[in-house]
């Protein structure tokens, strides 16, 4: 493929479909995945990394002989295209005796067709990476020079730029373009031999605007430093079972991975804790809770999807409506086991990957509560703001942490305490919802999630008010 | 083996043809592209150029609930080039082998770094000498074809799943990887070596009615497949024992005091921390609890941990670092006495030291730092069933899921497959419990190691602990 404008770009789409005419007959699925990543990392004043790195290549998987083979090449050229697609067949032929369960033609649905491209592309790629070497640069001497215990900072950017070309034997012909860019700045502070971190990152899919739209670099700076500077005095929550009052970004984390996980079709089939429970209640009935590839309530969403990889368009799916278990997430295979629509969440990190059933944006839909009548509501609990890490289990048990806490009594907030972690089990801990907030928030676009291969995720909600298990010390 | 059903043995010979492998030709070649590379950023403007070639040819057998799901087979390559000029970093990467491409990686790292501030550190490490390294390819592995792949990973399922009904198996994996890593740089470095190996993965639950119990993960790395058999029948044993034993979980109690960890939970909570601290990196940032500290006691002196790429059953075996300086046997804390702190070329240069040989990461980012192959040493504490007893009350965790702050040492996470124990053996498994502590302090209270070392997921090398001290929340 000639080399071409990243702004403009250059529809694989045709090539793709001559291949695939000569291919013969059987299902075939291609894929042309160019991915650029540009990033400079920042530390002390010191430039770690400064990079621009580019993978690009066809993935093809056929259904053939009843069961799944999947070819890569990184030569997108005709005959290497054809050369794996005859590699991926000889391999589902081999693999084929190994498979009980034959997989049946899938059932015709609706492919997406056509040119997708999500905001700011334009906007992101024609800013220079001076830019944002220059923006990282004053960034992280900025918050190095914020406070005297600050002992060290980082501040990074990265932005992946992709495009995608998907062409089925089954009528998909998809040219999707989207552009995800990340920020993060980060503080350590030292006193006495303490050492204590802030941080805050935030990601998005779209232009610099959507990415900064919640608050200005300088503004995630000081926030990081006051973090940093703030926990060195700060004590530890007492752990136990407590009422706690969630941010919009650990609303997104109990959404990905307390119910996200659990309702991934393939995951339900191995028997998790969603398993049968299509139809009963699961949560409160203030909890209504979905996954979609648009960015809904405003632009922006980090895990925003226009087409998955298998050429599904990526719709909205309602998991819990008012409660109720409505839906699982589904890829093509899983719908037609369950004999539902799929959901378009198949996703391939790279283009040497499989699509596997993946969340996009998953968000819990805002209620009519203020924030603070939330906290005055509270007579013994906590209030728990910033994502760390999570990770959810077959049983519905979950943990993830936080970076700060603030003990609520009698309604009034406390000072700072140390983040800690906290766990539960899914739908036991939204059945306990007994207030949801009114102002909505993406804020998981910088993470990402992990199941074989990484993908951008992300998610949100309004405040809430839940119980939960609390780690902390013990006397 | 008890518990893993009736294994029929799996066979060690090839049945059909796969391409052989010529190592010495893989390496000559991949060698080649990479000075070729080197020269042409010379040309171009670089005062030093460095390229790391990664070329990957693999084949993947995956298995999704009980079945074969799908066959794969990638072929890729990819040459990572940093160019120092005027002390100034830049660096692009590609999977790309034709001539615009490297001419574009070539003119993207120069831009990179004509824009860089210049740091003094940003120069190559002089060339050492790279003695021959472990033997990584045997050519039976190399030669391992699809159908054997799956022939394994039928085994693999098929045995758990024959060892009781009540087992799911979410995902199981069965991966030849056959590769070749080079370096060559314009100091004169120049340096390659190949490996093959077979990876085992299972990963899944026990589902009892209405019993979920949480997942396991387990896997294995071998190179040589007069290992495989025992390396299958390990992996089995511990799933099906592990995901048995996580039905019928109950609350534990809360408590601060000791706390019985298995290898994959002792280091992820507590010796990853002291590893990212013994960063040269982290101290020279002023995020490490480790600086100043070097022949100091920094652990019970029980504690002894040596990183020894040299030893061929760990999957990080290798001759070389990142950036083809010599990778030794190091040792990090020997009795309790950090020994010296890690050390790629750039915190060599900054500390006006010789790297240890520590530069890590692949062909898609600049050289980072970290150990290559983990083993910590063992203590006087017998068996499993000895430590148990000298537990006597409390909790044994299997495996840690939260947040570990390096910088802090603060850890607070899950307590997966986790169980109670009374009088010296193990009542039953356990839920919702919530670990943390600080590791630097907990590392102190030490109370016994075992006296074997369980080789984990083929990667590091570890015993059980008993720790004193630890924060325990039940739900």
């Amino acid at each position: 493929m000639d080399a071409s404008d990243p702004i403009e770009g250059h529809d694989p789409t045709d090539l793709l479909a001559e291949v695939l005419a000569a291919a013969g007959d059987g299902f075939v699925e291609l894929r042309y995945h160019k991915k650029r990543t540009r990033g400079v990392a920042v530390e002390k004043g010191r430039v770690d990394s400064a990079s621009i790195s580019e993978h690009t290549g066809v993935g093809v998987r056929v259904l053939e002989a009843g069961t799944w083979g999947f070819a890569s090449t990184d030569r997108v050229e005709a005959g290497a295209i054809a050369r794996a697609i005859d590699l991926a067949r000889r391999a589902a032929r081999s693999s084929a005796p190994g498979r009980n369960e034959r997989v049946g033609a899938l059932p015709p649905v609706g492919l997406a067709r056509g040119r997708f491209e999500a905001p700011g592309v334009g906007e992101t790629l024609a800013r220079s990476i001076e830019e944002a070497l220059e923006l990282v640069l004053t960034l992280e001497r900025r918050a190095r020079s914020a406070s005297s215990e600050v002992a060290s900072s980082t501040c990074g950017y990265r932005e992946i730029f992709e495009e995608k070309g998907i062409v089925t034997s089954d009528g998909a012909k998809a040219w999707t373009r989207l552009v995800r860019p990340e920020f993060h700045v980060g503080a350590v502070a030292a006193r006495d031999g303490e050492i204590q971190r802030g941080r805050e990152a935030v990601g998005s899919t779209g232009g610099w605007e959507c990415l900064f739209r919640n608050a200005s670099p300088e503004e995630l700076a000081e926030k990081a430093v006051k973090r940093a500077v703030d926990l060195l005095a700060a004590g530890y929550p007492t752990g136990g079972r407590r009422r706690v009052l969630l941010s919009p970004s650990l609303v997104g984390l109990l959404t990905h991975e307390a119910v996200g996980h659990t309702v991934e079709a393939d995951f339900v089939r191995a028997g998790s804790c969603a398993a049968g429970k299509l139809g009963q209640r699961v949560a409160s009935e203030l909890v209504t809770l979905c996954d979609s590839g648009a960015s809904e309530f405003y632009e922006g969403a980090g895990g925003r999807l226009d087409v998955d990889d298998e050429g599904v368009p990526a719709g909205r799916t309602v998991i819990v409506r008012d409660g109720i278990l409505e839906s699982y997430l589904h890829d093509r295979e899983s719908a037609a086991r369950s004999g539902v629509a799929p959901t378009g969440n198949a996703r391939a990190w790279e283009y040497d990957d499989e699509p596997l059933i993946r969340m996009r944006n998953t968000w819990i839909e805002p209620g009519g509560t203020s924030l603070e009548e939330m906290i005055a509501g509270v007579a013994d609990g906590l209030l728990l703001d910033g994502a760390a890490n999570g990770q959810a289990d077959s049983n519905g048990e979950f943990m993830f942490g936080t970076r700060e806490a603030y003990p609520i009594v009698d309604g009034k907030l406390g000072p700072l305490q140390r983040g800690v972690n906290i766990s539960g089990t899914a739908f036991d801990v939204l059945a306990t919802v007994d207030k949801v907030g009114s102002v909505f928030r993406w804020d998981l676009g910088s993470g990402h999630c992990g199941k074989g291969q990484p993908a951008k995720v992300d998610a949100g909600g309004p405040w809430l008010s839940c119980e939960v298990l609390v780690g902390g010390e013990q006397s | 083996m008890s518990g893993a059903g009736t294994g029929t043995g799996i066979s060690t010979g090839p049945r059909t043809e796969r391409a052989l492998f010529d190592a010495a030709a893989e390496c000559a070649a991949l060698s080649a592209r990479c000075r070729a590379l080197c020269e042409r950023a010379a040309a171009a403007g670089a005062d030093e150029a460095e390229v790391f070639g990664l070329r990957s040819e693999s084949i993947a057998v995956g298995f999704e609930k009980d079945d074969m799901k799908l066959a794969q087979v990638d072929d890729g390559s990819t040459l990572g080039l940093r160019v120092f000029r005027d002390g100034r970093l830049g660096f692009a990467s590609t999977n790309q082998a034709g001539e615009a491409a490297l001419a574009a990686a070539a003119r993207d790292a120069l831009a990179l770094a004509a824009i860089n501030p210049p740091d003094p550190a940003n120069r190559l490490p002089a060339a050492s000498p790279v003695p021959a390294g472990p033997a990584l390819v045997r050519p039976d592995t190399a030669a391992v074809t699809v159908e054997r792949a799956v022939e394994i990973g039928r085994e693999l399922v098929g045995r758990a799943k024959r060892a009781d009904a009540r087992l799911a198996i979410d995902k199981g994996t069965v991966r030849v990887g056959r590769s070749t890593r080079a370096l060559a740089n314009t100091a004169g470095a120049d340096c390659a070596e190949s490996d093959a190996a077979v990876s085992l993965s299972l990963f899944g639950m026990a589902v009892d009615g209405g019993d979920v119990g949480g997942f396991h993960y387990c896997g294995d790395v071998v190179r040589d497949l007069g290992r495989l058999e025992p390396a299958l029948a390990q992996v089995v044993h511990e799933f099906v024992e592990v995901s048995l034993g996580n039905l019928a979980a109950r609350a534990a109690e809360s408590y601060r005091g000791p706390v019985l960890f298995a290898p994959d939970a002792f280091v992820e909570a507590l010796v990853s921390p002291l590893i990212a601290a013994a960063s040269a990196i982290a101290v020279q940032r002023g995020r490490s609890a480790l600086a100043g500290r070097v022949g100091e006691a920094v652990a019970d002196p029980a504690l002894s941990i040596v990183d020894d790429p040299g030893d061929p059953t760990l999957a990080g075996a290798t001759g070389f670092d990142r950036e083809g300086q010599p990778a030794r046997r190091f040792e990090l804390v020997a009795q309790g006495v950090l020994a010296g702190y890690l050390y790629n070329s750039y915190a060599a240069h900054v500390d006006g030291v010789a790297s240890s040989g520590h530069a890590a990461g692949g062909a898609r980012s600049v050289p980072g730092l970290g150990p290559h192959a983990l083993c910590v040493g063992v203590g006087t504490g017998g068996d499993l069933e000895r430590m148990l007893a000298a537990l006597g009350r409390g909790l044994y965790v299997q495996r840690f899921s939260g947040t570990v702050d390096p910088a802090s040492g603060d850890f607070s996470g899950v307590a997966k497959s986790a169980r109670w124990v009374e009088g010296g053996a193990i009542v039953g498994s356990v839920r919702e419990t919530l670990l943390s502590g600080n590791a630097f302090e907990l590392l102190r209270r030490l109370v016994v190691l075992s006296s074997a070392a369980q080789r984990r997921g083929g990667s590091l090398r570890a015993p059980h602990a008993l720790i004193d001290g630890v924060s325990v929340t039940a739900g």
